[in-house]
């Protein structure tokens, strides 16, 4: 516990330092032009954003598209296309007012049209974008008042509908540029973005370039954004050292600390951790035992799997939601680490001769230290994992076709405690591998996603918790530390607890 | 010292294989316990330092060395399994078997190794059974090669012929007159074997495609050093320099065998 201390006191005197060259950094005026080098292990398919999937895909999404809401550091909703908004007295209305005068990057207006346009094609069963499973569900129309005001017409009142208009569903593309460039919108994309796509290469990068036309007044202060590709973090480090890149991110507390004290770089750490849990298929033998599951849960040791894997910058996870987000719930009961409990369970479950299974291992760093930490950890009470690699790539293919049954997982955090819990953990979820299947979890689910009223919703969102950590569909594990290194005349950074990069607002200074 | 090589060479081998065995004794710590004290550079406590999860690498690259010589050992006996009798059968017979057996051993060999060993691995799964298995039958071709050629010399020999013309059967004289003078061959091209598998097989885990974590493998250590090299380079420095060495011992075992 000691050294856990010293070490966040470190970090924190790190941060302080860092506020202050970033408050110096404000003190002065942006400079404009320069050119921002990005490295990133890019697994972009498509810039379209109505079929992207890929993570990495949107660190170029927030440039080339504005979305109609965006998210504070705090993941409050912010206007950004839509000016205001209001919400009919029943919930099921609400009407955004458009800000006026944007144009897309091909000269067409954006306005009300364009808006419900956008809508239509993700709800459109036709086009098949991977966004109608989340959409449908809660958007049944759009109406255009006039070119200023558009309506959503929604199936039930509908709280979570504002984070979605902050990512992929509010990206908000030129509808003749789609329909004019076919298949080919993916790699030149036209939104109302701050900085204009003008070359993909794949595997190797992308190249934005200022937009002139931008709505914002004075934005964006850089000329070019460059996205070079990497074949990993560590050598995102050497290049950043180099000077070939100003960026690089997903960084874990041991990556930086060749950089920890250099001259010249500043460390971001991300404010929200992503979540790492444990899962496997809670109806299946042998995880339909819960006596099992639960002597898994107390025999993982979290604390140190957070000192060893993060360094002890993560925290320790009792539920899926971190502190720092509203929907976090102090007074959660979970799991201990106990190991001679979680002995007697194993044995209570009918395991008096141990317990053997395979535990999936994605090639993947962090994945594989949690894996042979746990191997550990439950080897000490009798439980004998066997850990199998799997190619990053296959790996959530394998999860979702059920072929893997244990295996560790991480999400990031979304805007609205909907995005995760719903679709991990109602039987209805997209996500929901574990095929976890609590009618109570349901039903508080589906009630909460229907109430605008924050302080009902967080009882509901904690009874849900609860419920879900009773089951124990997953063992959650911890919340992770990551870092984004910046080399220093870069200004403006700041992390939204999505983990996604903003670029747009940032300036080079000298 | 008739045979320097051969001297240093098997002495290399044989100091590799002590501690292998007599790793449990030889290993400062566990070599698979945890500590908190993680990427330590070298110190008094750990000679070589830790890893990314705070275990002693010196006590993981002595443990390593296991693995390393199953492998090699393995992979080695596996391929001579196939590669001799396919060699002696085409060489002492000639005719039309040969030209059948000459023509997959050529079809073997024109594939290359490595991505052969790796298509394979990705398909079966890794572990130390298939590993061997993968490395035996990715290395047999050449052995196959070598000992079908020496079968052909002796085959011309005149004591095969009167052994021949006084009605031996052909597997009595491979039995009797071939396989006696191509063992030398084979001896030598074991210890080839064995240090080409225990390389390839690092390849295979530096790719990662090694015997699964825990178990300390040299080559997935050196994958796994990789991303701290700037921390510890002995995580990866350590366990690459003990690939070289055995493989160096066993190739120059292997050519001084000839």
């Amino acid at each position: 516990m000691t050294m856990l201390r010293i070490g966040r006191r470190q970090t924190l005197a790190g941060l302080a330092g860092g506020m202050l060259v970033s408050r110096a950094g404000l003190a002065q005026t942006p400079i404009l032009g320069g050119t921002l080098t990005v490295g990133l292990s890019n697994e972009a398919k498509t810039y379209d954003p109505i079929f992207s999937v890929q993570f990495t895909e949107r660190y170029v999404l927030y440039l080339a598209f504005d979305t109609l809401v965006k998210y504070g550091p705090d993941f409050s909703i912010k206007p950004e296309l839509a000016e205001s908004w209001d919400t009919s007295a029943d919930g099921k209305r609400i009407v955004f007012t458009l800000r006026q005068g944007v144009q897309f990057q091909d000269g067409t207006p954006f306005d009300a049209a364009a808006v419900k346009w956008n809508i239509d094609q993700r709800l459109d069963p036709k086009v098949n974008s991977p966004q109608r499973q989340v959409l449908a569900p809660i958007v049944a129309s759009v109406d255009v008042i006039d070119p200023q005001h558009v309506a959503f017409n929604l199936v039930a009142p509908s709280p979570a509908l504002f984070s979605l208009l902050g990512e992929r569903v509010g990206f908000m593309v030129s509808p003749t540029a789609w329909q004019q460039r076919g298949d080919a919108f993916g790699s030149q994309p036209i939104g109302t973005g701050a900085f204009v796509l003008k070359e993909w290469t794949r595997g190797s990068r992308v190249v934005l370039e200022r937009n002139p036309h931008y709505w914002q007044a004075g934005l964006p202060y850089l000329d070019r954004i460059v996205v070079q590709d990497l074949a990993g973090s560590v050598i995102g480090v050497q290049r950043l050292l180099t000077g070939e890149i100003d960026y690089v991110d997903q960084l874990t507390p041991a990556d930086v600390l060749p950089i920890e004290k250099r001259a010249g770089i500043v460390l971001k750490p991300i404010t929200v951790g992503r979540w790492y849990f444990l899962q496997w298929h809670v109806n299946k033998a042998p995880f339909d035992n819960p006596k099992l599951r639960q002597a898994f849960a107390h025999a993982i040791d979290r604390n140190r799997l957070n000192e060893i894997t993060m360094r002890g910058q993560g925290t320790i996870s009792d539920s899926p939601t971190p502190k720092g987000l509203w929907w976090y719930d102090p007074d959660l009961k979970s799991y201990p680490h106990d190991p001679a409990l979680a002995k007697t369970l194993l044995a209570e479950a009918g395991f008096t001769n141990g317990f053997e299974y395979t535990l999936s291992t994605p090639q993947v760093t962090v994945f594989q230290q949690v894996n042979q930490l746990l191997q550990e950890q439950l080897g000490a009470i009798g439980i004998k994992l066997q850990l199998q690699p799997v190619a990053a790539s296959e790996w959530y293919a394998r999860v979702v076709s059920g072929t893997t049954n244990l295996t560790p997982t991480r999400w990031t955090q979304r805007a609205d405690p909907d995005g995760l819990l719903y679709i991990l953990f109602h039987s209805r979820g997209f996500a929901n591998t574990m095929k976890y299947r609590n009618e109570k979890v349901d039903a508080l689910l589906d009630q909460a996603r229907t109430v605008y009223d924050v302080p009902t919703r967080k009882k509901l969102y904690a009874a849900a918790q609860q419920q879900i950590v009773d089951d124990l569909p997953m063992v959650p594990l911890i919340f992770g530390a990551e870092y984004a290194a910046l080399r220093a005349p870069i200004q403006g950074f700041e992390w939204i607890p999505d983990e996604i990069p903003r670029f747009r607002d940032l300036w080079k200074s000298a | 010292m008739r045979r320097p090589g051969l001297c240093f060479g098997a002495g290399v081998v044989a100091c590799i294989a002590v501690i292998a065995a007599a790793a449990p004794l030889v290993a400062p710590r566990d070599p698979y316990a945890s500590g908190i004290d993680m990427l330590v550079p070298s110190s008094a406590l750990h000679l070589l330092g830790t890893d990314d999860l705070g275990r002693d690498v010196l006590s993981r690259v002595i443990y390593g060395a296991r693995a390393s010589l199953a492998i090699g050992f393995g992979a080695a006996l596996a391929a001579m399994v196939i590669g001799v009798p396919i060699g002696l059968v085409a060489g002492a017979l000639r005719g039309r078997v040969d030209t059948v057996l000459a023509a997959l051993i050529d079809l073997f060999i024109a594939l290359p190794g490595l991505v052969l060993a790796l298509i394979i691995t990705v398909m079966v799964g890794a572990n130390l059974r298939n590993l061997v298995l993968v490395l035996g039958f990715v290395m047999w071709p050449p052995i196959a090669r070598l000992v079908r050629g020496q079968a052909m010399a002796l085959r011309e020999m005149l004591f095969v012929e009167a052994a021949r013309a006084t009605g031996g059967t052909p597997l009595w004289i491979i039995r009797r007159h071939i396989w006696p003078g191509v063992l030398p061959i084979v001896a030598a091209q074991f210890a080839t074997s064995v240090a080409f598998a225990i390389f390839t097989s690092a390849s295979l885990s530096f790719l990662g495609l090694g015997i699964p974590p825990p178990t300390p493998d040299w080559g997935g250590m050196v994958r796994a050093g990789y991303d701290y090299l700037a921390i510890n380079p002995w995580m990866s420095l350590a366990p690459g320099a003990a690939v070289s060495l055995t493989v160096m011992g066993f190739y120059v075992m292997g050519r001084s065998f000839r």
